[in-house]
């Protein structure tokens, strides 16, 4: 493990008068039977940690609800061999000063209820729920309205840096970190193993375009490489790779200046549709595809690559609906010559509602939720990627998720979908503009149309 | 009308007592009987809708808390917004093809059904299907019907030789609204010809007779005495069915998300991504305020030829 055990200190720590609104007891009471290591572990307090967190669950005296500092917790719901609710309960076992009610929003699928949900509640600036979830492109717009509280003096720049940097950069607004990493989900690259030969992985799309267009002729494979080009949010994933990947940017670093029509960013949009119209790779379905119809004909064994989110994965190699068990490999997306890998990051992040009432209670919350401990566990029991880069290197992850294991070089290179609070409406305009770039071919001139409607919206 | 007519009838009848505070008075005991559905109606009908009018005048968004009185500002904007005019031209054009096709279509089905022939109870049923089915079953129906690769309408022309190569009708902007007005189509005759069968049963047999009798032919019965019959009821039809189409969402919704190029894009998809996408409810309200104008010029343009077909039918 690394440095972030040094922090975070405990709440007890912090002494009395914190803002908590019953300091008192907080500190009667032993702090560490949480699994949140303490100062100068290594990997031995770590897993210490696990152990005291695992017999907190039958040895914590339950303290009497009275005396528990109540906070509530909304989350969208997430599900593997175990629920949030059953994470939260074990937040609530293991130490006798909090105790938080989960109220849970629709699933991730439904993100559009989720965000309402979150934006009602919110809105009303009353407090609750004291902590939430949010998926990383409302972060901003959390964090613009005021809605969410500013974490740095809990969370410094030294255990920012164990998360992957993606992350970090997709929690901070305003120079503010205002979300803390929960679970992480990227855009990577599918490829046959069988189809590659003697080629090596490709790193360029050069590569690829050259792999998929053998595989293509030597009638290894009907289609090159599958993407996502439907009018949809999927469609800004899989530009944001593809822009990143070839140095460009949608909007500048200030998240006011629009740099939709650079030329790296043009060009980028030129090889999708060269995808399509020139090297044809991919057929033109894939500007109707979304996740899902793109990765049918690839475990039906129709394609040498795709680019889709981790999920796949386990589909690939289910023996009743893949042909292909056993010739999948994952890799970091390709870049163009003098670029970088990049994925369009995705998941879920904390934030803690900025007009909460128990700041102490919500913030010793979500210390234990995003712990490393705690990220393991949903890690193995609910199948959500840590953000923490260590947490990979965990035996037990090794153990019960081999394959996401693999997936930590894929992560590193996650990028951010444009990081604004109008974030909602700057994604409208941009799938309109791409969709009509890829499908009618005025690259340039639907970028620019874009890039104006986009500096109204964000320059307001 | 009998049952209006009854109803006056038990008012009139009502006890002495009424009958001479009438006189003075306002007649209080009919009104009070009417207020349930007063209020009821207002409610979820008049409210609403002076509500979207009120907000429409508002720059309210949720995630910004914005929430002040801009007058017209809305509509200045939306009578500039390309994306408003490209959605309004294509909820017209939906609605218009799909209400033309719809209404032939149905004529046909209902003229056959209302002919006696054996199952023809069995047919009337089955030919339901299509209507009663969820209209989210519809569209990913139509989506594997459809399919770019592996669809069946593909296989068909192209085993018909019609075409060389598989179409991807969802993915281009040229085929992408027209397969969605098939589907809607499909889904949607079947109602039509029931509300067409239903006018047609209406019609006098005695009438058909008189013109077989006359020496009418199949043709002739057809042009001169059931269709001059139907017009009413075909209008009425029609006005239901270009108003509902005129809301079309969940095919699009599901198929296409409004692509590519927006060239799918209709009203009711516009408007629920800028009211639940974007939360911009006031820009949102002003969109749907201007659907239901669009709305109401329709009905209106019914309203009027139903009202001249009906005074043609009684002269």
């Amino acid at each position: 493990m690394s440095k972030s055990d040094d922090m975070p200190r405990g709440a007890a720590e912090r002494g009395p008068g914190a803002g908590s609104d019953s300091p008192g007891k907080m500190e009667a009471v032993p702090h560490d039977l949480t699994s949140r290591p303490r100062a100068g572990s290594g990997r031995r307090a770590f897993l210490g940690g696990v152990a005291l967190g695992a017999a907190a669950l039958g040895a914590a005296r339950p303290a009497r609800a009275a005396d528990r500092t109540e906070i509530s917790f909304a989350s969208a719901k997430f599900f593997g061999k175990e629920t949030v609710a059953q994470v939260v309960e074990m937040y609530n076992s293991s130490q006798g000063r909090v105790h938080v009610s989960y109220d849970e929003l629709p699933p991730p699928s439904d993100s559009t209820a989720v965000h309402q949900l979150l934006v009602q509640q919110l809105a009303r600036r009353n407090g609750s729920p004291d902590v939430f979830t949010q998926d990383v492109i409302w972060i901003a717009e959390f964090a613009g309205a005021g809605w969410a509280l500013a974490l740095d003096d809990e969370f410094g720049a030294e255990v920012r840096k164990d998360y992957f940097p993606g992350v970090g950069a997709a929690c901070t607004w305003g120079g503010k970190l205002t979300a803390l990493p929960w679970f992480i989900d990227s855009g990577m690259l599918y490829y046959r193993t069988d189809l590659l030969g003697a080629a090596k992985v490709p790193e360029t799309w050069e590569e690829l375009v050259k792999i998929a267009e053998a595989a293509q002729k030597s009638g290894g494979a009907r289609f090159g490489f599958l993407w996502q080009g439907k009018q949809a949010e999927v469609l800004v994933c899989d530009l944001v790779s593809f822009i990143t990947g070839n140095g460009g940017a949608i909007l500048g670093p200030d998240g006011k200046t629009v740099l939709l029509d650079e030329e790296k960013t043009v060009a980028a949009v030129e090889f999708m549709r060269d995808t399509i119209t020139g090297t044809k790779i991919s057929p033109q379905d894939v500007l109707s595809w979304d996740e899902e119809p793109s990765r049918r004909p690839f475990t039906g064994g129709q394609a040498a690559f795709l680019r889709n989110w981790s999920y796949v994965y386990t589909i690939a190699q289910d023996p009743k609906v893949s042909s292909v068990v056993g010739k999948v490999g994952v890799a970091p997306l390709p870049h163009f010559a003098g670029g970088q890998s990049s994925a369009c990051l995705g998941g879920y992040q904390y934030g803690v509602n900025a007009s909460t009432k128990k700041r102490e209670a919500a913030l010793d919350f979500v210390h234990w939720m995003s712990s490393p401990a705690t990220q393991l566990h949903f890690a193995t029991e609910l199948g959500l990627a840590p953000t923490r880069a260590a947490v990979f290197d965990e035996p037990a992850l090794a153990k019960s998720q081999p394959f996401m294991q693999t997936l930590k070089p894929v992560f590193v290179g996650a990028t951010p979908r444009p990081v604004t609070p109008k974030y909602a409406q700057v994604t409208l305009v941009l799938q309109s503009a791409v969709s009509r770039a890829l499908a009618e071919g005025n690259v340039k001139q639907a970028l620019s149309g874009a890039k104006e409607r986009i500096a109204t919206i964000v320059g307001s | 009308m009998s049952r209006v007519a009854a109803a006056g009838g038990a008012i009139t009848r009502a006890p002495p007592a009424f009958a001479i505070i009438r006189t003075r008075r306002i007649d209080w005991p009919p009104l009070l009987l009417l207020l349930p559905t007063a209020i009821s109606l207002g409610s979820v009908c008049v409210y609403p809708i002076l509500g979207g009018l009120w907000l429409s005048l508002h720059n309210t968004m949720l995630a910004t808390r914005e929430n002040r009185f801009v007058g017209w500002l809305n509509y200045r904007t939306l009578a500039a917004d390309p994306d408003f005019w490209s959605a309004w031209r294509h909820t017209l054009e939906f609605t218009a093809v799909s209400t033309l096709a719809e209404t032939v279509i149905g004529l046909g089905m209902a003229l056959l059904l209302v002919e006696w022939f054996h199952g023809r109870g069995l047919v009337r049923a089955a030919m339901l299907i299509p209507w009663a089915m969820p209209t989210v079953v519809t569209s990913k129906m139509f989506g594997w019907l459809f399919d770019g690769q592996n669809g069946l309408v593909n296989w068909m022309l192209r085993s018909l030789h019609l075409i060389g190569g598989n179409i991807d009708w969802y993915g281009s902007p040229n085929t992408a609204l027209g397969t969605i007005v098939i589907a809607d189509v499909w889904k949607t005759t079947p109602f039509m010809a029931l509300l067409l069968l239903a006018g047609l049963q209406t019609i006098p047999g005695s009438l058909l007779e008189a013109a077989r009798i006359d020496g009418a032919g199949a043709w002739q019965a057809f042009w001169r005495v059931r269709l001059p019959m139907l017009t009413p009821i075909l209008l009425i039809a029609a006005m239901f069915r270009a108003l509902d189409a005129f809301r079309i969402f969940d095919l699009v919704y599901v198929l296409t998300g409004g692509g590519p190029a927006d060239s799918t894009e209709v009203l009711s998809t516009l408007t629920y991504k800028t009211l639940f996408s974007a939360l911009e409810f006031g820009y949102g309200s002003a969109l749907a305020t201007a659907m239901f104008a669009t709305e109401a010029a329709i009905a209106l343009c019914f309203g009027i030829l139903i009202a001249q077909s009906l005074r043609r039918q009684e002269r």
